[in-house]
């Protein structure tokens, strides 16, 4: 068993505080990724797991047993922990070969020859890298090195798994290609797995579960589809995808529904959701993604399910599969729609479901 | 963001915190140990080993109403700005037409200008007045032609050239990184206004040195305050007393040593270089403001100066003769023959007997064993010690790893002489120290207290280069603080403590300083025999002593460079 525990973790760097009151609940297997943009505190929380990062407040559990706790100033070293922790520069020791690398963990725990030849071997096999295990670190490819280091922290089977940006230094297809193979690999092992990065499609690819961080507080936690649906705020709708934002004053809501109509500053009124059992805050901004946006030449039939807009086209970009519009609504309301609708002319209408329209706090 | 934060708030009394205090009391041992007792002993009125001591101001008043000692500061500081001048001049120069112009013989003039750092200065000391010297073999040679001696080394000028060229190295090495860095497009755009190359250096180049000039001024300015050999040789003859002349001798010359006078002025040398290094930690901060080099590449580019290069290049070496090569050769000679003049050919004079002397008596073969011993062993010793110092200042979570560091460099401020005066007096306060005195473990911790700066500086920008991910990722495989030390980073530092190695192997076989008030029969070192034969006037086993010397260093130096060779991907 290896659920994770982090309770109202703290951390200062003098008058700085890194982490606020971050809590997550990591249940046993479960594939979790920290995301967010840099110094929102998502490698200071793995540290802080791991070992390597003192915090300044809080609790870490693992697997019922207490790693860190503020109030007894336990503060178990890295050492004593049984991670594995996978750096985004993968830290293989330059002075030792592949297999040295592996069995470094290995002779700490006293492990025999034999069950290390075997337990390299069978690590190696997982990675794929059987056929490296002579080779020293800078012999080997950026991919191979993360695999090698991957491999260095299985072998010693860890009850948790963590993985500081570890695919942030490959290019851009082989990242891909190591996506989905990591995937597979942490199935098949069933491991609980923390996983750390600032690219949002490797956390919605990969996670079962999404942490989103912002200045060292967490902002939303929930699954890739509830993160990209349904953003808490602002911020994570426009990290998560991108988002038009669209500011205006709640007229009226229906609680039953969970749903608001909101004026816009042209007089437009929307339908929106609002999931919250509470009233709006003043300053919520409207937000829908441009790939929800559709177009059209001819004004759409208007529905109770259905927000239509009028907009006069500024740019359009081609993009491939689909165009991405820049569109004037006027009042200074800019919007951009991404659709494989081809719309010629100057002008062209919005519409976009009601369920896919939110209000979020700013 | 993944720095490792201090845990140490949390005690835990495990092998990592044992060796990381234990290292750190031993360096507070080793600094505080001398020092202490010069202190305490400048304020007590009567020597420390005796009971119901005094304390009053009193030593302090009687040596500012010396007026033997007034002539020794001023000495002093008259030798130091002259030396100070001369070796900055002379560094100054050698950086900018190495690194900045086209001048032929640059490569050979590079290493050759370098070598006066390997060669001990009291080695050199003796081997000027061997050839420059009022009864030199050079002094009487150009006499004979002039008819009159044409200069006089018993001089504070004649100290000041010696001890000049030979701390040019050490200007020349702090500046020439800097202007070998020194943006080319800078002189280009002086050039492109209508300046010639020499003059282009002079206006621009020169300036943008600046702050690296300063810092090294100040340095020989240390250097040759405390500098003990050339006023030894020089001025003691003729009673020109220097500051660090005046601790030898009272404190050897006289039957009851002034314990008080002497505490009380090294108290004061120590207060003057501990400020003068203040100085020298402000400037070092200010001059990084001082950039000049941008992270984008630009290739260096040299000033041709042409037919001028010729002439410089011919000086230089005109110049590396007569103050290096000459007076080496001189030594080699000396060493030879039974006396050295020119008014008999050496090759009638040539004799072994100077080195019979040295292998003929248990006492002077041992000094040369114990210098070899104290360099290979004590060298290797004190190399991972301050690789444990390094360590723990500054890859560890121990609690006060930053007054560790300044603890550790503090004994820049401490002369060799001063060290061996604390550690002598240490011996006399401490109980169960009577085990270490007149032997030569004694010697090895005096002098691995004078070397840790220098390791430590040879080994801090390595620890810094290595990444601190590869000591986390062992920490989170399992292994502990040490183990990590042990079996990750000890070996990746393993070119960076070679380096240390050879600094202090070199350092220990030079030091004599240090040695003066701690040798003792059964525990001589070169240096000290060196001086006991100089001191009764046997110039010829000085002599062969020296070459043993530089035979040893030139060994040494050519192994560790073609091991350095073979160990490059180390």
């Amino acid at each position: 068993m290896s659920e994770v525990v982090v309770d109202r973790l703290n951390k200062h760097y003098g008058p700085v505080q890194a982490l606020h009151e971050v809590s997550l609940h990591v249940p046993d297997g479960e594939f979790l990724t920290l995301l967010g943009p840099s110094g929102c505190g998502k490698s200071t929380t793995l540290f802080a797991i791991a070992g390597l990062d003192s915090p300044s407040g809080g609790r870490i559990t693992v697997g019922g047993r207490d790693f860190y706790n503020g109030a007894s100033g336990l503060d178990l070293p890295p050492e004593k922990r049984n991670l594995g922790l996978v750096f985004q520069s993968y830290a293989l020791w330059p002075h030792m070969n592949v297999r040295q690398n592996l069995a470094f963990p290995l002779r700490l725990r006293k492990v025999g020859k034999k069950e290390q030849d075997a337990r390299i071997e069978e690590a190696l096999a997982l990675v794929e890298m059987g056929a490296f295990i002579d080779r020293y670190p800078h012999e080997l490819s950026g991919g191979q090195q993360q695999r090698v280091a991957l491999a260095r922290t299985l072998v010693f089977r860890p009850s948790l798994l963590l993985l500081d940006e570890p695919l942030s230094n490959l290019d851009a297809k082989l990242r891909i290609k190591a996506r989905s193979w990591l995937k597979q690999l942490q199935r098949q092992l069933g491991l609980t797995t923390l996983y750390v990065t600032h690219d949002q499609s490797e956390a919605l690819a990969l996670s079962d579960r999404i942490v989103v961080m912002e200045k060292g507080r967490v902002s939303q936690l929930g699954t890739p589809e509830e993160i990209y649906r349904r953003p808490a705020n602002a911020f994570v709708a426009d990290f998560v995808g991108a988002s038009n934002f669209l500011p205006g004053e709640v007229v009226d809501r229906n609680a039953a529904a969970s749903t608001c109509r909101v004026k816009l500053a042209g007089g437009d009124v929307l339908t929106c959701l609002w999931p919250d059992t509470s009233a709006p805050p003043a300053g919520s901004l409207l937000t829908v993604r441009p790939e929800h946006v559709g177009l059209s030449a001819e004004p759409p039939l208007p529905g109770p399910d259905v927000n239509i807009l009028a907009g006069r086209i500024l740019e359009r970009a081609y993009l491939g599969a689909r165009l991405l519009y820049t569109l004037d609504c006027g009042h200074g309301l800019v919007l951009m729609a991404e659709t494989e609708t081809r719309v010629e002319g100057d002008t062209a209408w919005l519409r976009f479901a009601v369920d896919d329209t939110l209000l979020v706090r700013a | 963001m993944s720095l490792a934060e201090p845990q140490s708030r949390f005690f835990r009394p495990d092998r990592a915190l044992l060796i990381q205090a234990a290292v750190a009391l031993a360096t507070l041992a080793l600094v505080l140990g001398p020092l202490v007792p010069v202190l305490w002993q400048s304020l007590l009125d009567r020597p420390l080993y005796e009971a119901a001591p005094l304390f009053s101001l009193d030593n302090y008043s009687r040596l500012f109403g010396n007026p033997r000692f007034h002539d020794a500061l001023g000495n002093s500081v008259l030798l130091a700005l002259l030396s100070t001048l001369i070796a900055t001049v002379l560094g100054v120069a050698f950086a900018l037409f190495l690194e900045r112009t086209d001048m032929p013989g640059r490569g050979l003039l590079r290493n050759l200008t370098l070598w006066p750092m390997y060669v001990s200065q009291l080695v050199l000391a003796f081997a000027w007045f061997i050839l420059y010297g009022p009864s030199g073999y050079v002094t009487l040679a150009v006499e004979r032609v002039a008819g009159v001696p044409l200069w006089d080394m018993y001089t504070i000028l004649g100290m000041g050239l010696l001890a000049g060229t030979s701390q040019a190295p050490v200007v020349y090495l702090f500046c020439s990184s800097s202007a070998r860095m020194a943006d080319a497009t800078l002189e280009d755009a002086a050039r492109s206004v209508g300046a010639g190359p020499l003059r282009a250096l002079w206006s621009v180049s020169l300036p943008l040195m600046r702050p690296s000039i300063t810092y090294a001024a100040l340095l020989t300015f240390i250097g040759s305050l405390e500098m003990l050999a050339v006023p030894l040789v020089f001025g003691k003859p003729v009673g020109l007393e220097f500051f660090t002349t005046f601790l030898y001798i009272e404190g050897l010359g006289a039957i009851t040593p002034d314990y008080g006078l002497i505490g009380a002025a090294a108290t004061l040398l120590l207060a003057v270089i501990s400020v003068l290094l203040v100085i020298q930690g402000l400037l070092l901060r200010q001059s990084k403001r001082f950039v000049t080099v941008r992270g984008k590449a630009q290739r260096p580019k040299l000033a041709p100066i042409g037919r001028v290069g010729w002439v410089v290049c011919g000086a230089m070496c005109l110049y590396t003769a007569l103050v290096l090569l000459l007076p080496l050769a001189g030594i080699v000679l000396r060493s030879v023959t039974s006396f050295l003049t020119p008014l008999m050919s050496p090759f009638d004079l040539l004799t072994l007997d100077h080195f019979e002397v040295l292998f003929g008596y248990e006492a002077y073969r041992r000094a040369i064993v114990n210098s070899v011993i104290i360099a290979t062993f004590g060298g290797a010793l004190a190399t991972l010690f301050v690789a444990m110092v390094a360590l723990v200042a500054h890859r560890s979570e121990f609690r006060f790893r930053r007054a560790l560091e300044f603890v550790a460099l503090y004994p820049r401020a401490m002369p060799g002489i001063i060290a061996g005066i604390g550690m002598f007096w240490a011996m006399l306060l401490l109980p169960f120290a009577h085990v270490l005195q007149g032997t030569i473990w004694l010697l090895m911790l005096a002098f691995t207290m004078r070397g840790i700066p220098m390791a430590f500086g040879a080994l801090a920008p390595t620890l810094h280069q290595i990444g601190r991910e590869l000591d986390q990722g062992a920490r989170s495989v399992g292994a502990d603080w040490w183990t990590t030390v042990r079996l990750i980073i000890f070996p990746l530092m393993k070119p960076a403590l070679f380096s240390a190695y050879v600094l202090l192997f070199l350092a220990f076989l030079k030091e004599y300083a240090a040695a003066v008030f701690l040798f003792a029969p059964g525990a001589e070192i070169i240096g000290t025999t060196m001086l006991s034969f100089w001191a009764n006037g046997s110039t010829g086993p000085v002599a062969a002593l020296s070459v043993i010397q530089l035979a040893i260093t030139a060994l040494f130096v050519t192994l560790a460079r073609r091991s350095l060779r073979t160990n490059k991907d180390v």
